[in-house]
């Protein structure tokens, strides 16, 4: 048991060598690329039984190097309850990826790389989970960043992407420097590399060499899960990259940026119980959450936006594990794991419409249901769970976030959580918003005629979407299941910084240094919610009313409608030309976004718009972003696309976290 | 047998009271009622209060016409799942100290399975493919994106009052709000909670679609937006999910700031026998709680509808993040430092 840890990483770059070797031909290539996905999970799912349940920490050190006379000298993996839940995630997205890529990458020239490229990154981010040491983390981080930057330019004839890589190649450089630099100024400081002995070593030692280490690796961390300031990046590697790749960036690679964010904030530093920092961290994961999903409004392409939700998500994440409370470390978890299965469910489903019509421009789709009607029913799902729409996964979470800010708030005195509490529901109903925005686009309202064609896409596709699907409604209604067997345990570790010491540098390590571990604080939770009598209740009263619907003929005389003069675009067009004889021909948009002038939208409001509107009628909420004008006119200068700027922006943020750290101190 | 008794009772409460059958009756009452006061208040004979049911036995028997563009199952259950949800939330909120099923949901969960209706009717309207729905369901997720902040902040309001009150610093329980006014006298008596009892006021009227918060609607302009494609049997059932939004609201307005009244109930049947006195204070309940429906919707509704024109969608959006929140602010900071 104690080699499957190393055994699920070396299977992915097993199977990624054995591709570029082997892969040419392609049922060896998939057996291959199954294989390398299937055996990390299933070994995986094996240390759950031992680990979640049982609250073992697996030390397992490489070529048998235990620690001499209290120094970490060899390599080590170290598999407690925290690392070990993010490993599953990372397994589960990775695993239906693979599924999915199937069919969806088997168009592509140069598929042997495409797999290498995918298997190295899923090693590299699980690697980095599973490490028991700094240098390594290292090693890994740049092993997923390149594989990441390639993967973005896999498709480089897209529009975009060689463009994309560049700056995800520059601003992740700046991210793994800083992680590079805070590892050389750890070691010089503790002498070891070791997670385990720098976490004895640096509660008692906070000094400004150490604390600025803390600001350069929390940045570096910040750059991999595409925190603000980074998060342009984020939307332009995935509006380019293949959407299984999408789905390894946004479901996997971030969340291996927030594992080093609260791996390092609580284990390592262990500043939780600072108010500066809590702070800081609710305050970087309010902003990116608001202004995230703010920008994901703008957005014209089913991707970016995708892209920009994915950010607001982890910004929910961040702020929950950033109260340093037990319930909001667990529903932190709770909302990345569901995270991982929405965002990836979605992502596929943004790729299921590029694969058959060839654009995810919402300007130019719609009305795909009747021709996707699978998977138009799986992106509800995702929709609704990302919404947080009762009773899908999204709910579950958000619901725990909004008490542990809320309780925090009371906890605490501070009436600035409450604050936080309200932009946590704000935004969640933004986050709706624009996905009432995408389903409108995309999948409902009229069928343009040249996607008539489109068919559903094929099984290993449907099946990958089925898959998070069906796990997006099995943690949304067994949220008992999840906190007691899943997030539970792994806040629990989270907060038993003694255990994992004592796990790896042998027992009563810990007590040398005199630390006093933060024991959890009980799992209160203040509210109640019970999705499965809330299903029931919903179940019965639906039956009910569909009885007395149908006992009332409610479908029995429809038609299977043939309007004779089906209500057009055009007919309305002319119709509100004749109300509104002063309407400008082809008004400009004064709020330009970027696309063709005459988007679907634009004749939706051509009346409100040649009448008062000023942001220009070619959005669906313009009545909400008429009211934000100024400010999206700001967000809209300021995200430039230059990566001069967004470098920039990452040397600012640096600046501004070792200053803060020097504060902390 | 205590099962089979339990599962009669509570399908007794799902259908017919607080559920279904109460919500249809009183609903479509409420809306009645409202129709026949602002045609009074506009020097109108207007229909009969009892209108709204004629309407509805009308429909269920006219064509269903579903359109060549539309998403024929969407299009057709979507108004059945928005009914459900809308009765289903009926069901958690209490009726003074009745609550038919407590421990099942609380304040936030009530605030998510309010967008449920709303988002059904939206999907619906997506679904049929019509350019006027289209404008329609923009203008109602504006609306609702305006509406939730205000009332977000009205129920982080009450339920920081109850929780200081009640020394647990924050109750989200709906029936623990009702109890505690029940023991303690109605929040509305209190200074702190009267701007928030204001902005309740005005959320009602944006919640379901009144007027001048229609905008969504708007039958002058964009052919009732949302439900321009429906006819027959759905579009009664998009009409009934309307009426019991009216109760749902009002009688939300009700459980949250006069509660008190249910204690008075209790106080007053004090002397007699246990049982009798159970049975008459619900009915005593139920009656006030629909008088005071009347008075809500009155108030709220048939007043403010006779008396002005429609916003703007934008007008809206201003009005509700700024006034109405601005109000419901006040009332959070009050409650805060514990006025």
């Amino acid at each position: 048991m104690t080699h499957y840890p190393i055994l699920a990483i070396m299977a992915y770059f097993l199977g990624a060598f054995l591709i570029v070797i082997f892969g040419r031909n392609r049922a060896v290539r998939n057996t291959l690329g199954f294989l390398g996905t299937a055996v990390p999970l299933c070994l995986l799912i094996m240390l759950a039984k031992p680990i979640l349940a049982n609250g073992e920490i697996i030390a397992y050190w490489m070529g048998n190097r235990v620690p001499a006379g209290g120094y970490a000298i060899g390599i080590a993996l170290e598999v407690d309850a925290f690392g070990l839940f993010f490993g599953l995630l990372i397994a589960t997205a990775v695993f239906v990826a693979m599924i999915y890529s199937f069919s969806y990458m088997s168009h592509d020239d140069n598929e042997p790389q495409y797999y290498t490229l995918f298997l190295m990154l899923c090693g590299g981010v699980m690697g980095l989970v599973l490490s028991g040491d700094l240098f390594n983390m290292f090693i890994m981080v740049e092993i997923l960043t390149f594989a990441a930057v390639a993967l973005t330019a896999f498709r480089n004839t897209v529009f975009g992407a060689l463009e994309a890589a560049f700056k995800y190649l520059v601003v992740g450089c700046i991210g793994s420097t800083c992680i590079l630099a805070g590892t050389i100024m750890l070691y010089a400081q503790a002498h070891t590399l070791n997670f385990a002995q720098l976490a004895a070593f640096l509660p008692g030692n906070l000094n400004i060499a150490t604390i600025i280490a803390y600001a350069l690796l929390f940045i570096g961390f910040c750059t991999k899960a595409f925190l603000v300031p980074f998060h342009p990046l984020a939307a332009d590697a995935h509006g380019a990259a293949p959407a299984p790749v999408s789905v390894l960036i946004s479901g996997v690679l971030t969340k291996s940026g927030l594992y080093g964010i609260i791996r390092l904030t609580y284990i390592l530093f262990r500043t939780m119980n600072l108010g500066t920092v809590q702070f800081w961290l609710v305050f970087l994961g309010s902003v990116s959450m608001f202004l995230c999903v703010t920008m994901a409004l703008a957005q014209h392409d089913f991707k970016r936006l995708l892209a920009f939700h994915s950010i607001s998500q982890i910004g929910y994440v961040l702020t929950a594990a950033g109260l340093a409370t037990a319930l909001g470390v667990s529903s932190g978890l709770y909302h990345a794991m569901n995270h991982t299965l929405f965002k990836g469910l979605l992502f596929l489903c943004a790729g299921a419409v590029l694969h058959e019509t060839g654009t995810t421009d919402l300007d130019r789709l719609g009305g795909l249901s009747k021709k996707m009607p699978v998977t138009t029913v799986l992106f509800l799902v995702g929709a609704f769970s990302i919404s947080g729409i009762p009773p899908f996964n999204g709910f579950a979470s958000k619901w725990l976030i909004y008490q542990a800010t809320y309780q925090k708030a009371v906890e605490s005195g501070n009436i600035g959580f409450m604050l936080v509490t309200v932009c946590c529901l704000v935004t969640s109903t933004l986050t709706l918003a624009s996905f009432v925005k995408v389903t409108q686009s995309v999948f409902f309202g009229q069928l343009p005629k040249e996607y008539e064609h489109v068919k559903e896409v094929p099984f290993g596709m449907r099946l990958g979407m089925g898959i998070l699907a069906a796990l997006c409604i099995l943690t949304g209604i067994f949220p008992g299941f999840v906190q007691n067997w899943l997030t539970g345990p792994a806040a629990r570790a989270v907060f038993q910084a003694n255990g994992y010491i004592d796990a790896m540098m042998g027992a009563g390590y810990a007590d040398k240094f005199g630390l006093a571990d933060t024991l959890p604080v009980s799992f209160t939770s203040v509210g109640v919610w019970s999705p499965i009598s809330w299903l029931c209740l919903l179940a019965i009263m639906l039956l009910a009313v569909a009885i007395v619907a149908i006992t009332s003929k409610y479908d029995a005389v429809s038609k299977a409608a043939k309007q004779t003069d089906p209500l057009t675009l055009e007919a309305l067009e002319s119709a509100t030309a004749a109300y509104l004889p002063t309407a400008p021909a082809n008004p400009a948009p004064r709020y330009a976004t970027g696309h063709a002038a005459s988007g679907k939208y634009e004749l939706f409001f051509g009346g409100e718009e040649s009448v008062f509107s000023q942001v220009g009628g070619d959005d669906l909420f313009w009545g909400f972003k008429h009211n934000w004008r100024h400010y999206f006119k700001f967000m809209h200068e300021l995200h430039s696309g230059i990566v001069n700027d967004y470098s920039l922006w990452a040397v600012v943020a640096l600046a501004l976290a070792m200053l803060y750290a020097m504060i902390i101190l | 047998m205590t099962i089979v008794l339990d599962s009669l009772r509570y399908l007794a409460y799902i259908l017919i009271f607080p559920g279904f059958l109460f919500c249809f009756l009183t609903g479509m009452l409420l809306c009645g009622i409202d129709r026949k006061l602002v045609a009074r208040m506009q020097k109108r004979i207007g229909p009969p209060v009892l209108q709204p049911f004629y309407d509805f036995f009308k429909l269920l028997g006219k064509e269903t016409i579903v359109p060549a563009a539309a998403n024929r199952v969407v299009f057709l259950a979507a108004p059945l799942v928005g009914l459900a949800a809308q009765v289903v939330l009926q069901l958690f909120i209490p009726v003074f100290s009745f609550s038919a099923f407590r421990g099942v949901a609380d304040v936030i969960v009530v605030l998510y399975l309010l967008l449920i209706p709303a988002l059904s009717v939206i999907l619906g309207a997506a679904s049929s493919g019509s350019p006027y729905a289209g404008v329609g369901l923009s203008r109602e997720m504006v609306t609702i994106l305006a509406v939730e902040l205000p009332l977000v902040l009205v129920l982080l309001a009450v339920a920081k009052t109850v929780g200081n009150a009640m020394g647990t610093g924050l109750c989200f329980s709906l029936s623990q709000i009702a109890e505690y006014q029940a023991a303690n006298g109605s929040l509305i008596t209190r200074l702190s909670m009267l701007p928030a009892v204001a902005a309740m006021l005005l959320i009602i009227p944006g919640e379901t679609g009144n007027h001048p918060f229609d905008a969504a609607e708007a039958e002058t302009e964009i052919c009732e937006g949302m439900l321009a494609e429906y006819s027959g049997a759905p579009l009664a059932v998009y009409k009934l999910s309307h009426a019991v939004k009216l109760l749902t609201m009002t009688s939300l307005f009700v459980a949250l700031f006069l509660g008190g009244i249910g204690g008075a109930v209790e106080h007053l049947l004090v002397g007699l026998a246990p049982a009798i006195a159970g049975g008459l204070a619900i009915v005593i309940e139920i009656i006030i709680l629909f008088l005071l429906c009347i008075v809500l919707v009155a108030l709220c509704c048939s007043l403010v509808h006779a008396v002005t024109a429609r916003l703007r969608i934008e007008q809206l959006f201003k009005y509700y993040w700024t006034v109405v929140a601005g109000l419901a602010l006040i009332s959070v900071v009050l409650a805060w430092y514990g006025l």
